[in-house]
């Protein structure tokens, strides 16, 4: 029986992705990951009306990536997305939140050296991003390769990575878990939903963005966000990324 | 009453049992409707309200119309209590459950006596929130209410909408969402199986079918624009189109990705470890599974012979050869075996809409705009489409500037988590996994 499972094995082949050592392939980020960019025909006042989630600001002039839904209903108001192959790949945008200061957050990362064990929660999301996590365990990118564990409590756990938009009814249990993971601890917040409330922002059940709630480390937009960028954000975490795909 | 569909048939009924399930109950201006499956003569049945509901129902109800951020038990049945019984809480965080939900599992010993579900940890109301909005909006929220059954719920809401507005929708618009339904339900039941392949320890197994999940999940971004299929539906047509030329590439693709799967379905149903965890496990007879309403996957393994892709079909499920698969032996093993045989015929289905798919466009022309003002606002407009979990049912009311002002879900996930409770009474402690990860059960769908 076994050695069924060994010659498949080795017939399928390497699925797994190169990434972070190289840059990701075109078909491992969707279509719809990229987010709008500005052209000279972008209208903000329309944009910012059709936006569904008040993504687009046209006093700042500016797209707030943490709301965006991918939707591109500001297609209308001539806003573009660059569908070409190297513009996708530069398009994910896991970033350092700006409150987390800077200095202290790189002291944390040096108590950690390569492995890291995650904790992730889910405090009212839709099921995609807790798919998109879950899919990272799968052999096309095999997160164990990279020393990063799922672990099934917070008492194992570095990191917290949390999902949804907060609920009522999960606030004081993300405290409690937040409290309950040892330090030094970070928290990745992983999509729109727990960045800024999504397309649930006007539910009478949702509370605030988790940065209101606990501190947030790194924040990665997306609805749902590719198993790449998450990835991606977990290596800034873990101090893990290559000088070249941090400084894109 | 003329915006029915056409598999409803009205009539009063006052007694509720036997093959005769309530399947949800819903107001519309002021009147209170019930809709009823027969499964018997499997037909739908719009009724007042019967004189006699069982408990099961009102613990729906209080569910269904629990307000957000109060978590709802799921307690149905007698009280458990005595000398040795011991109350195991479950949830809400834990990754064996990769959602926001839990249980109170009541034990005695090794046994299980009682499992309460606690549900609405994640209620976001989405039917109060949506009353005002225009239904296009309203889209972008219906397809997020839970993101794995995108396309199922988007379909869903969009035919009752179209149907209200007597859109005249072209066929090719239909059947590509056909094909995304049907692409949704490969990747579900790939990943319940990824799930109790993983809950028997078969990591190499489980690896196999998850890199299987993820090249559907690649076909949805390559073909849909999206993994998860957002954004494919708008209200009148679909935003994405496949050309003959991509459709047989679609379907060269999903034909290897079937023979895979079957290969490593051999593989696993001559393995006796994996199939001593299923056999037997969480039973859920025939009388129960009628009784307490259960829906997909669930009932047909337990030999309810209901699907709403023949029983309620819309457009292109009354042109296509659909198998109903129902499972022998009524446990997780006739589950499994349902959801294998569905992907298998999900394919099948596939492969002839991408045959005859028709070429009048992906959506309506601005010329033929909706007929306003043939509908009072009396009217209302539901829908029945079968999800990967079961039967979803949406009842949508627009008001004259087709903004919506009632809409009621009641999705697949809610109905069977009672039969699940029952399914894993006097099962072992071990066997929770498995029984769950059978019946399908999604927190983000049951909390709308």
């Amino acid at each position: 029986m076994l050695k069924v499972w060994i010659l498949r094995g080795i017939r399928k082949g390497v699925l797994t992705t190169v990434f972070p050592k190289a840059p990701p392939t075109i078909a491992e980020i969707p279509e719809r990951s990229v987010p709008p960019t500005v052209a000279e025909t972008s209208d903000w006042l329309t944009g910012a009306s059709i936006c569904p989630t008040k993504a687009i600001r046209s006093d700042s002039k500016m797209v707030d990536l943490e709301r965006c839904i991918y939707c591109r209903c500001c297609a209308e108001a001539g806003f573009t997305f660059d569908q070409a192959a190297e513009s996708r790949t530069k398009s994910l945008q896991a970033k350092l939140n700006v409150k987390s200061q800077l200095d202290e957050f790189t002291k944390r990362q040096g108590t950690i050296r390569r492995s890291l064990h995650v904790l992730m929660i889910d405090v009212g999301s839709c099921n995609a991003c807790n798919h998109e996590v879950l899919n990272l365990a799968n052999p096309y990118y095999d997160l164990t390769r990279l020393g990063i564990f799922f672990t099934n409590s917070p008492k194992h756990a570095d990191a917290l990575i949390v999902v949804g938009a907060l609920n009522k009814a999960m606030t004081d249990v993300l405290k409690r878990t937040y409290e309950s993971v040892p330090d030094p601890k970070f928290v990745i917040s992983v999509g729109a939903c727990a960045a800024s409330g999504g397309i649930f922002q006007k539910t009478e059940s949702f509370v605030s963005p988790i940065q209101d709630v606990i501190p947030v480390d790194v924040v990665i937009p997306g609805c749902p966000p590719s198993p790449i960028q998450i990835l991606e954000g977990l290596l800034l975490v873990n101090n893990r990324m290559s000088k070249e795909v941090m400084t894109r | 009453m003329s915006l029915l569909p056409k598999y409803v048939e009205q009539q009063q009924v006052d007694e509720v049992g036997g093959s005769l399930q309530l399947s949800s109950i819903f107001k519309a201006s002021g009147r209170t409707y019930t809709l009823l499956s027969d499964t018997e003569t499997n037909k739908t049945i719009l009724s007042g309200v019967p004189a006699r509901l069982g408990e099961e129902f009102g613990l729906q109800l209080k569910a269904a119309e629990a307000v957000a951020g109060s978590p709802v038990n799921l307690d149905a049945g007698t009280r458990v209590e005595g000398y040795g019984v011991f109350t195991f809480p479950y949830g809400p965080v834990s990754f064996g459950v990769p959602e926001a939900g839990g249980f109170k599992l009541i034990t005695y010993g090794e046994r299980i006596v009682k499992v309460i579900p606690c549900v609405n940890f994640k209620k976001r109301g989405i039917e109060r929130l949506l009353v005002g909005w225009r239904a296009e909006d309203a889209l972008f929220v219906i397809e997020r209410s839970a993101g794995n059954f995108s396309a199922s719920y988007s379909t869903c809401f969009a035919t009752a909408v179209e149907n209200m507005l007597q859109l005249d929708v072209p066929s090719q618009a239909k059947w590509t969402r056909a094909v995304a339904i049907e692409l949704e339900r490969i990747y579900n039941h790939l990943y319940a199986f990824s799930r109790l392949a993983e809950a028997a320890s078969q990591n190499v197994a489980t690896s196999q079918v998850s890199a299987l999940k993820e090249m559907v999940l690649r076909l949805n971004a390559r073909y849909f624009g999206h993994r998860f299929l957002f954004g494919l539906n708008r209200i009148g047509g679909v935003a994405y189109s496949i050309s003959r030329e991509q459709g047989r590439e679609l379907e060269k693709s999903i034909r290897t990705l079937t023979r895979e799967f079957s290969e490593i379905v051999d593989y696993f149903l001559s393995s006796r470890i994996f199939l001593d965890r299923l056999q037997d496990t969480a039973r859920l007879v025939k009388r129960d599974a009628q009784k307490l309403g259960a829906v997909g996957p669930v009932a047909r393994g337990s030999d309810v012979p209901w699907d709403d892709r023949l029983m309620c079909p819309i457009e292109p499920y009354d042109d296509v050869y659909v198998n109903i698969e129902t499972g022998v032996g009524e446990d997780t093993m006739a589950r499994t075996m349902v959801r294998i045989q569905e992907i298998q015929s999900s394919t099948v289905v596939i492969r002839e809409l991408l045959d005859k798919m028709p070429s009048d466009g992906a959506t309506l022309s601005s010329q033929s705009g909706p007929k306003r003002k043939r509908y009072d606002s009396d009217d209302f407009s539901l829908c029945r489409i079968e999800s990967p979990s079961g039967d979803l049912i949406q009842v949508v009311q627009l008001d004259e500037q087709s903004r919506v002002s009632n809409l009621h879900i009641r999705p697949a996930s809610l109905v069977n988590w009672l039969p699940f409770a029952k399914s894993l009474e006097n099962n072992v402690f071990t066997d929770f996994q498995f029984a769950f990860e059978s019946f399908g059960l999604y927190y983000a769908d049951s909390d709308r």
